[in-house]
């Protein structure tokens, strides 16, 4: 188990929308998202503003999470893609690298072949480009110094009876 | 174990509420989910059985606004309670940020109480975590019931290394935003502490997408401009037909026949030296003869145009009248 944070680069994150365009254009999809295994969303393309993504991100990684359990009892370390068939829209997920999962979400414009083709070809590229932040360096950064008393302020405001 | 992404400016921390089963975990996110002004909640998910019990887990997510240009939000998660489901439970524990042990006062209670919190440090230890270094209080929930523990007891109990601890009565709402309030300080200073992350310039999601809509610029294909038809005034008309008997009518420059036109195309059997094989070359070709035939496109230098007059029959009437003339002629 991994205990270090995700770290993805703004230009990371610029390629990755850049192959997950390339992944709408290419498999006529609706919205494609990338998920933290921890239910954090990394980014997204597409036709996501009728979507609650983080609740999204957030409920694919369990399913993800419990889908990699229900492997382990059959005796396989982890099932690497997902298919959720609905009466229009469909849910494609691939496992990216070891962390990440890349979501895809497609009606009947296009075909499960031509999503499951593209999303093995872009899940390469994203392995890639997500493979690169571990051989850069890390620089500390903090947050700014009275973010800690500004956040409990905020919340002070927000959680009042 | 903090979410920071830079690039949407977005600061997650993942809050689990753990402990046995009917300790209340999910009556706190619910009051939660109730009392939050509703811009800053998002919808509460609950993945439960038919009679209401944990199945997997509860999600609620936060969002505080920026705080010094940071959107941040938080997750809170409930794990399901009952000790059959410890497989789903272990599963939400994964990047977890704080916890909050939801302990059950009852003083039957406390076999499960203590049993939870053992599982809990196994489940963390499985996954890599150690128990003392996450940001962990206690909520001594159900404190209006009889038969009730007291807050000593359970500290010697569940708590005996004086972690923060609240009361609370979740189904009313008491200690329970206290409780939020204390662990998500508690989660924030952790991250103030440990970031170790590194910052580059902000991209924006809008800059990204301009430039997919940026496309290559087309080639320019040359147009050669068309020049200007001028059609001249009919020159030297006469149509004097009746005043002089001249069979002179001058007319607009005739275009050349679509003939003569046609012959200047290539045949259409090859175009740039390629062979034409598809119809749709053939269509193609045809439709580009048809262009270069027509009339109107004929241009001719002026002084040419001038000259072209064509002898047109003459009138009938200038007929008649010569033919009377004729008659009348004295012989």
């Amino acid at each position: 188990m991994n205990q270090n944070p995700l770290i993805i680069y703004e230009d990371q994150i610029e390629k990755i929308d850049q192959a997950l365009a390339r992944l709408i254009k290419g498999a006529e999809a609706k919205c494609a998202l990338l998920v933290d295994k921890d239910g954090y969303l990394i980014t997204r393309q597409g036709f996501t503003h009728s979507l609650d993504t983080s609740a999204l991100a957030a409920l694919l990684a369990g399913s993800f999470a419990s889908t990699k359990e229900i492997a382990r009892l059959v005796g396989e370390p982890e099932f690497s893609v997902l298919f959720h068939q609905g009466k229009k829209d469909h849910i494609h997920l691939t496992l990216v690298g070891e962390r990440t999962i890349l979501v895809v979400i497609f009606d009947d414009r296009t075909t499960i072949g031509m999503v499951r083709l593209y999303a093995r070809e872009i899940g390469e590229d994203l392995a890639s480009i997500l493979s690169q932040s571990k051989k850069e360096t890390k620089k500390v950064v903090e947050l700014g110094e009275g973010f800690a008393q500004s956040a409990e302020n905020r919340l002070d405001d927000i959680f009042k009876d | 174990m903090v979410s920071i992404n830079y690039a949407f400016r977005e600061l997650s921390c993942k809050i689990v509420f753990y402990g046995p089963g009917l300790s209340g975990k999910t009556t706190n996110l619910r009051y939660v989910h109730k009392k939050i002004p509703a811009q800053s909640k998002g919808e509460l998910i609950s993945l439960a059985t038919d009679t209401d019990r944990t199945l997997y887990f509860d999600f609620l997510p936060l969002n505080i606004g920026e705080i010094h240009g940071f959107t941040t939000k938080f997750q809170l998660y409930t794990v399901p309670g009952q000790v059959y489901y410890n497989a789903t439970r272990k599963l939400v524990l994964r990047g977890v940020d704080g916890l909050v042990f939801v302990a059950d006062s009852q003083r039957s209670k406390m076999e499960e109480n203590k049993e939870s919190l053992n599982n809990l440090a196994q489940n963390l230890a499985e996954y890599g975590y150690e128990i003392d270094h996450l940001p962990m209080i206690f909520q001594y929930n159900k404190r209006d019931l009889p038969e009730i523990a007291t807050v000593q007891e359970l500290e010697t109990l569940l708590n005996p290394k004086g972690l923060p601890h609240f009361e609370a009565v979740a189904v009313k709402g008491e200690g329970v935003f206290d409780t939020l309030k204390c662990i998500t300080k508690l989660v924030l200073d952790k991250t103030k502490g440990e970031e170790k992350i590194e910052k580059k310039e902000e991209v924006s999601i809008a800059k990204v997408k301009e430039k997919e809509m940026h496309f290559p610029p087309k080639e320019k294909t040359e147009i050669p401009s068309k020049p200007l038809i001028v059609v001249p005034e009919p020159v030297g008309v006469e149509i004097a037909a009746q005043a002089s008997y001249k069979k002179k009518v001058s007319r607009e420059p005739v275009a050349p026949s679509p003939e003569s036109a046609f012959a200047q195309i290539p045949s259409p059997v090859s175009v740039n030296g390629k062979k034409i094989e598809s119809k749709k070359e053939k269509r193609l070709f045809e439709h580009k003869k048809e262009e270069m035939i027509k009339p109107k496109e004929i241009t001719r230098p002026y002084s040419e145009k001038r000259k072209t007059i064509i002898p047109v029959p003459e009138p009938r009437e200038i007929f008649l009248w010569r033919w009377i003339k004729n008659l009348i002629k004295p012989r």
